[in-house]
């Protein structure tokens, strides 16, 4: 069988892509992105003048070649032939990540926020790129079909998303760890297996397959896309199973989002209390930002304690993938005879998480970024420009406009060595920023004051920026293996048990919380 | 999906997971590798 065809479709794929880099690097879309940009900067720009080129030179001369050569049956006919498929991905991930997502973020702006919670619709519902990008999938596999010449190549979305997953280690340390409090992880920990655990329990009692089980569990135990993504493979989940995971997952967590607050302000918590409890019972990580902000609009006091909680449950995805791998492959070899478990685990064990744990342990090494980073930023103060003689005049004046002892102290240190001393005295000087206690001057002052002792690791960016384009790549290939009769045939079993899952976690962390979370952690 | 294709499955171009696995792990490695050096 020769899977190469005789299409024109890289070859004009290739022409879009050089179209849009040459459109960008002129000045040609200066006016779309500013409109794009809704008063700030346009994020894609660096991205819009670089990758479109190498991508499109590459698809012009594959592409031609395609079109005009002649082509035999072989192994460089089959792998080539997906060069097509991956290039259509990868200009829909362009189109939806560059235009249309902020296009649709620009109209929700203009709507206006959502009540109290200080949001946008578009933040709310998670309406950002990765989703809008599968919902793109579907929409053309379920609308347009997949073309012929793309076919071979959609079937490398998972060889993304595995690759995307591996290099997720590099953005975790164990020095991380070592910073959370014992509570958090006493606390996660329990949710967490809690979740898992009674997921599969359910699942098998309702007789849901072992996949859809094995990946709704990773999703409502630990939180999102990324949980859910990571553990598909292992339990070798279908394509339909992942959406309906993650449909559930942001059902739940926007439906939390708002009755949280409302619950939490009903039930006087403290920003302690009610930042423990959203960071164990919302699922999704931007869901659970969002409650933190909408209960304390003006302070970053609950969302630092909804963070510590939710980055502990993010911590925890090695072991439940783990988990995960060694429960399937026992499950699914359960129904033969005197099966050889670890033979079975070392023969079906997938390597990808190896790879994750690998990356895992060079990132802690400190290889790719200083140890003590958090999502890539660091603290640093040994070469920070100290205040001006001005500027801790104007910081001065204000001293006794702060209230708290804490801050005034940070305040202090800050005042007497001219610029921000550790890395907790950068935490409650945001926290002063935030508070809006002082004039905009002196905030203004304070914030770079804040900046110039926080770095941004080179590496751990670059990486970021690989992850999302996998992880884009290999959603919208996703998307278009989602079909709406495999939909159908999954049933409602995912949304109830998600649902139950949820609540009785929901309910559950808000008793733990109210009977041992006091007003410090 | 229908599997329309004589290698690989309907999912991926790779006759076995393993196989896919391994790939993946190669091209985070060049990643990685190409990262370390070039920042």
């Amino acid at each position: 069988m020769v899977y190469t065809k005789k299409s024109p479709a890289l070859f004009i794929i290739g022409v879009i892509m050089l179209a849009i880099w040459y459109a960008a690097g002129n000045g040609m879309l200066d006016g779309y992105m500013e409109h794009l940009a809704a008063g700030k900067k346009y994020k894609y720009g660096a991205e819009l003048t670089s990758i479109p080129m190498y991508f499109g030179i590459l698809s012009v001369v594959i592409g031609a070649w395609q079109w005009f050569g002649s082509h035999r049956e072989g192994s460089w006919d089959y792998y080539s032939s997906t060069v097509a498929g991956g290039m259509f991905i990868l200009l829909i991930a362009m189109l939806v990540r560059w235009f249309i997502a902020p296009e649709i973020a620009v109209i929700s702006m203009s709507m206006g926020k959502v009540g109290d919670t200080g949001k946008y619709i578009h933040k709310l519902l998670g309406l950002n790129y990765v989703v809008m990008g599968i919902l793109t999938g579907i929409v053309i596999v379920n609308v347009f079909k997949v073309p012929e010449w793309a076919k071979n190549g959609v079937r490398l979305s998972r060889l993304g998303l595995k690759t995307g997953v591996i290099l997720l280690g590099t953005l975790y340390s164990a020095a991380e760890l070592k910073n959370l409090g014992g509570l958090s992880i006493i606390m996660i920990g329990f949710f967490v297996l809690g979740s898992v655990g009674m997921v599969l329990w359910m699942g098998a009692k309702r007789n849901i397959p072992n996949s859809m089980g094995g990946v709704l569990s990773a999703g409502m135990g630990v939180c999102g896309v990324s949980a859910t993504v990571a553990s598909a493979p292992v339990v070798q989940a279908k394509s339909v199973e992942i959406a309906y995971t993650i449909g559930t997952i942001l059902l739940w967590g926007v439906g939390c989002m708002f009755i949280f607050p409302i619950i939490g302000n009903l039930l006087g918590m403290s920003h302690v209390q009610f930042g423990a409890w959203a960071g164990t019972g919302i699922l999704n990580s931007a869901q659970v930002a969002g409650a933190a902000l909408a209960y304390q609009p003006d302070g970053i006091e609950t969302l630092k304690v909804a963070e510590i909680f939710n980055i502990t449950r993010v911590l925890v995805l090695p072991i439940i993938v783990l988990w995960l791998a060694v429960w399937y492959v026992r499950r699914e070899e359960s129904v033969t005879e005197t099966v050889n478990v670890g033979r079975v685990i070392f023969e079906k064990f997938p390597v990808f998480v190896l790879g994750f744990i690998l990356l895992f342990a060079l990132s802690t090494t400190g290889m790719f970024a200083p140890a003590n980073h958090y999502k890539g930023k660091y603290f640093d103060n040994t070469k920070t420009k100290l205040l001006s003689p001005e500027q801790a005049q104007v910081l001065n004046s204000e001293a006794n406009k702060v209230q708290v002892a804490e801050r005034q102290e940070a305040l202090q240190r800050l005042l007497s060595n001219g610029k921000i001393m550790s890395i907790d005295d950068d935490t409650t000087i945001r926290g002063l920023i935030n508070a809006k206690v002082m004039s905009k001057d002196a905030n203004k002052i304070l914030k770079k004051a804040h900046k110039s002792v926080r770095h941004t690791a080179k590496k751990i960016k670059a990486f970021r920026e690989w992850i999302t384009w996998l992880f884009a790549f290999g959603l919208v290939g996703l998307g278009m293996q989602i079909t709406v009769s495999s939909m159908k045939q999954a049933g409602g079993q995912p949304a109830v048990i998600g649902g139950v899952v949820g609540l009785t976690k929901a309910v559950l962390s808000l008793v733990v919380v109210m009977l041992i979370v006091g007003e410090t952690v | 999906m229908e599997n329309n294709f004589e290698r690989g499955s309907a999912l991926s171009i790779f006759g076995s997971d393993r196989r896919e696995d391994f790939m993946a792990l190669v091209f985070a490695l060049i990643i990685a590798f190409g990262v370390y050096f070039t920042y």
